[in-house]
């Protein structure tokens, strides 16, 4: 037959192609109807007859185990009622964001941690254009009880360059972005992997599902700012937003880089 | 309590692979088995009362992973998304739920394949290629002498057409 083109079968090409590699397919590449009937079929069929085994990766059922581990064992920590961000100081049409227990608990591991540890009061922070308070500012981090923590020398973190950092209650980075130091846990806000830093893109990465976060803690690449400015780093959008990572105060004094801690 | 410390972790062992399989098996890929996998599991450790009985414990558990699967799928559909946690999923065995859990590699699979095999052959073959095989779109067409705009648009009309046939055979 001749060379034909067709808009759809291309389009759906691009979800088979993410689907049949074994990636995570998109519903952007599928219209609603007749496709999305199709893509569920096509998602059975890749379970059934593909050479992927329809078993876990024994490095999931591990790592979640350990998840699931923590979150029972800190439910008790968890259940004290996180405090609210003060409504009347959000930025008007921003979205006030609750800390739940639910949000908590999918912070992952470093978070329940970090609650057992008395870190209560993470503000995670409204999903909105701001510009990030230098040094980490008051608002990202309403701690309790604790104690600045030295964590490295301004002069061994040159501008576009990142260190990791672990304090009694936290795991994280120091960035320093464009001669802003931040500090930023290494918790990935999704499954509570953790993060690396990536020079190349400026980013913290996640190996287990590809989020990436910039170098103020946000998402860097998901759909919605996939459609304003293409991620570099990857093919596709990441396709679901997460909460902003969580940010204890920093500060430089004397040359040298201090994060407060909660008191363990 | 036997709710203390261990308990839930038993529970996890015991249906964790399950469940994935029984994901795995409707989404098709790794990345989202894992994620939705791991959403039951953060509602079961907030919500599944482990006292249960153990058919009341899989049949939680499998209902949580059905209503996971169908929300994930109405993205697809454009539904607004419920939200695994505002269904409640119920104890009762009484549904086929119950049976799942105990045969979790079920008739999916054996479904597809019966589908295949009424397809036309041109269409069975495209998806054979790409599925069975994991070949590439420019593999397929090279594999059926077709170019790769052609393959395309022939898997997109297989898939079509075993869509079609699904919806009326599963009624």
């Amino acid at each position: 037959m001749a060379d034909e083109r067709d808009p759809s079968a291309e389009r759906f090409e691009r979800y088979l192609d993410a689907l049949l590699a074994g990636g995570r397919p998109s519903p952007d590449d599928v219209e609603s109807g007749d496709e999305a009937e199709m893509a569920r079929l096509a998602a059975e069929l890749a379970g059934a007859v593909g050479p992927e085994s329809a078993d876990p990766d024994p490095a999931f059922i591990e790592q979640l185990r350990l998840r699931m581990r923590a979150a029972d064992a800190g439910m008790a920590a968890v259940r004290v009622p996180p405090p609210v961000r003060d409504r009347s100081a959000e930025p008007a049409g921003s979205r006030p964001w609750r800390l739940s227990r639910r949000q908590l608990l999918q912070g992952g591991i470093g978070a329940a941690a970090g609650l057992a540890a008395g870190l209560v009061g993470v503000a995670i922070t409204p999903r909105t254009p701001r510009e990030a308070p230098t040094l980490g500012g008051p608002d990202d981090l309403v701690a309790g009880d604790g104690y600045w923590v030295e964590v490295g020398r301004l002069d061994d973190l040159p501008p576009g360059t990142a260190t990791r950092f672990s304090t009694a209650a936290f795991d994280g980075f120091v960035v320093n972005d464009a001669g802003e130091v931040r500090a930023l846990s290494s918790v990935c806000t999704h499954m509570g992997c953790t993060l690396h830093y990536r020079p190349e893109w400026q980013d913290l990465r996640c190996p287990c599902h590809g989020a990436s976060f910039d170098l103020a803690g946000r998402l860097a690449n998901g759909r919605r700012t996939w459609r304003e400015n293409p991620y570099r780093g990857d093919a596709r959008a990441y396709p679901i937003e997460l909460p902003d990572l969580v940010r204890p105060r920093v500060k430089v004094e004397d040359g040298v880089i201090l994060v407060w801690t909660a008191q363990a | 309590m036997s709710t203390g410390p261990g308990r839930f972790e038993q529970v996890y062992a015991a249906h964790v692979v399950g469940i994935y399989r029984f994901v795995y098996a409707r989404v098709g890929n790794r990345p989202d088995a894992e994620d939705l996998t791991a959403q039951v599991f953060v509602r079961a450790v907030e919500q599944l009362d482990t006292d249960r009985a153990p058919g009341q414990i899989a049949a939680w558990l499998y209902r949580v992973a059905q209503n996971a699967i169908a929300d994930y799928w109405r993205a697809f559909y454009r539904l607004p998304v419920v939200g695994v946690d505002h269904v409640a999923p119920g104890w009762e065995p009484a549904d086929d739920a119950a049976q799942r859990a105990s045969v979790p590699d079920d008739g999916a699979t054996i479904r597809v394949q019966a589908l295949l095999r009424t397809l036309p052959d041109r269409y069975r073959r495209v998806l054979e290629l790409r599925f069975l095989q994991r070949m590439s779109v420019a593999e397929t067409a090279q594999a059926m002498g077709i170019t790769s705009g052609n393959a395309k648009v022939l898997q997109y009309r297989a898939l079509r057409k075993a869509a079609l046939m699904s919806e009326t055979t599963d009624g």
